[in-house]
């Protein structure tokens, strides 16, 4: 059986991991464009076989998008339909399961058809089980994007007309954080709420470079501390990474953080507590004060 | 202005225990007010208080929902008053299903301006159920919000974007996720526990709803434990932090791992 796949992109066009998925089913792929044409040209390069595009945005985000790539996708009834795990990619996602009345699978790990209809491999719960769910009817699935997918054959982007609903971009505000992106670092250390101010930060970047590794960061670090940028939070609603190397520093290891950090190949923890659940799931465990090991192990790698 | 915040009665996946076969038993788990749902009660609560609307506050479940303690609950999170559809045939419903029960609801309260959710669920954790109900609404859905003010129909919405934050302006009606910071909630006191008990609450008939049947089945057809990596759980001893580390990065060298 094969099936016919829609990807929607709401102005991010890293859906390499998306592509792929939907070309291991076998059946068309067409992918439905929101954001500047210069995304919708890179997505009609990536080996895909139909783009529709809904005109140049200006200041109206891709939320204001949602019946209108809800109402194209739904028409040309998709056996499946894929979004990337970003925050405006799910509105288009879900308007779109809404539309089918499709239900919607996220955190999965596999998708094959069969005679009965689409077979998935999910993670529930945060992480503490799996589930494989039998799905007739169009499915929605929310997938990690993956890279920017290389360019091939290309095909021409189709553009469609649309009356988008009532929101406007008035101001943009940056951050004060520097960007990263925690996927492609090979080594990672994270920091939990073991360090006790935002000064004694410059202790773990002093480690992080000496191991050529990302700065990454346990929930409360990110959101309430503040001290360092949400796209380095690594947990369940957050970043899940795997890296070659991490270091979990201060950080318990509680179920919502480890299952965003599974995946790596090697675990080192620190902790004071020798009870700390992070040392089950650890390779290396130095019980110990982080502010006397991080400053020795920082010296030791140099 | 008038304010749904759709809220969860769910239980921390932490507390729950998962059988060798991958089955989950959730009953000794207790249920709560779903973790991030106070951030919404409150932003809600705010924003009522401005502009002189009214918060309802919307859960959809099995009967558990609407028992006494979830209800009190609820209502001391500072709704003026409660909507709760609790059916026992929404035992394991997935975003979808809820989505279009919650939605129903939206639409039997009526004349809705706004409906806010937590960042999501401590149970599901999807972040999936605001964009789908705003989709059976026909409304966009914003997410990662962190601050609302406005009237209706002139909400100014600010929202967290990878590259910092954007302010929107938004003229019809709206579901919003609040991001997990937007607001730090009022812990409710007895007062607020008290006062709970005497705010209306209206069950709605899951039957009595028109809810659109969904396109297909979905059955779990299988459950398992997660595979974990085996690790080597190797104790360095730490007393002497300098050998400590040069201990570590011998073995990380000598496992390639360096």
């Amino acid at each position: 059986m094969s099936v016919n796949t829609w990807i929607i992109v709401a102005g991010d066009p890293a859906i390499g991991n998306l592509i792929d998925t939907a070309r291991s089913l076998g059946g068309s792929v067409s992918v439905a464009v929101v954001g500047p044409r210069a995304v919708a040209d890179t997505v009609a390069a990536a080996g895909v076989d139909k783009v529709v595009w809904f005109g140049e945005p200006g200041a109206v985000p891709a939320e204001a998008y949602a019946t209108v790539v809800a109402d194209a996708v739904a028409a040309a009834t998709p056996g499946l339909v894929l979004a990337a795990n970003r925050a405006s990619d799910r509105v288009l996602l879900g308007a779109t399961a809404a539309r089918l009345q499709a239900p919607v699978l996220a955190a999965v790990s596999s998708i094959t058809a069969d005679g009965a209809g689409l077979v998935a491999n999910c993670s529930v719960f945060g992480g503490i089980a799996e589930e494989t769910v039998t799905v007739t009817g169009p499915l929605a699935l929310l997938l990690e994007g993956g890279p920017v997918p290389a360019a091939s054959t290309t095909v021409p982007v189709e553009e469609l007309p649309a009356t988008p609903l009532g929101i406007t971009v008035v101001e943009t505000k940056p951050s004060s954080f520097e960007q990263v992106d925690l996927g492609a670092a090979p080594r990672v250390v994270g920091i939990g709420r073991g360090l006790k101010t935002q000064e004694d930060l410059a202790l773990i970047n002093a480690l992080a470079d000496a191991a050529k590794a990302e700065v990454a960061c346990s929930r409360p670090v990110a959101e309430g501390l503040d001290w360092l940028g949400k796209d380095r939070y690594i947990g369940v609603s957050g970043a899940h990474i795997t890296p070659d190397l991490y270091f979990a520093i201060g950080i318990s290891g509680q179920l919502q953080h480890m299952v965003g950090v599974r995946g790596a190949k090697t675990i080192v923890a620190i902790n004071t507590d020798p009870n700390a659940p992070v040392f089950k799931e650890a390779d290396y465990c130095l019980v110990g004060d982080l502010y006397a090991l991080v400053p020795a192990l920082t010296a030791a790698l140099k | 202005m008038k304010i749904v915040v759709a809220y969860k009665w769910a239980s921390n996946p932490q507390d729950a225990t998962v059988g060798a076969q991958g089955t989950v038993d959730w009953s000794r788990a207790k249920p709560g007010f779903s973790e991030y749902d106070p951030v919404a009660a409150e932003l809600a609560r705010r924003l009522a208080d401005a502009t002189g609307g009214e918060v309802i506050g919307l859960t959809v479940g099995t009967k558990r929902v609407d028992a006494t303690l979830a209800r009190k609950a609820a209502l001391s999170r500072g709704f003026d008053r409660a909507v709760i559809v609790a059916d026992d045939s929404l035992e394991g419903a997935g975003s979808t299903q809820l989505a279009a029960v919650l939605a129903a609801a939206v639409r039997h309260i009526g004349d809705v301006d706004l409906v806010i959710t937590g960042d999501s669920s401590v149970d599901v954790g999807s972040k999936m159920v605001p964009t789908v109900l705003a989709g059976q609404l026909g409304w966009p859905a914003v997410a990662e919000v962190i601050s609302i003010t406005g009237q209706a129909g002139a909400l100014r919405v600010e929202r967290a974007v990878p590259t910092g934050t954007q302010v929107l302006e938004i003229t019809g009606p709206v579901v919003l996720a609040a991001s997990t910071d937007a607001a730090v909630a009022r812990v409710p006191g007895m007062k607020d526990i008290l006062a709970a008990g005497k705010k209306p609450v209206e069950s709605l008939d899951l039957a009595a709803l028109d809810i659109p049947a969904a396109a297909g089945t979905t059955t779990v057809t299988g459950t398992s434990r997660p595979d974990l990596l085996t690790r080597k759980g190797q104790m360095i001893d730490a007393s002497d932090p300098a050998a400590a580390a040069a201990e570590l990065v011998a073995a990380l060298r000598g496992a390639g791992a360096l």
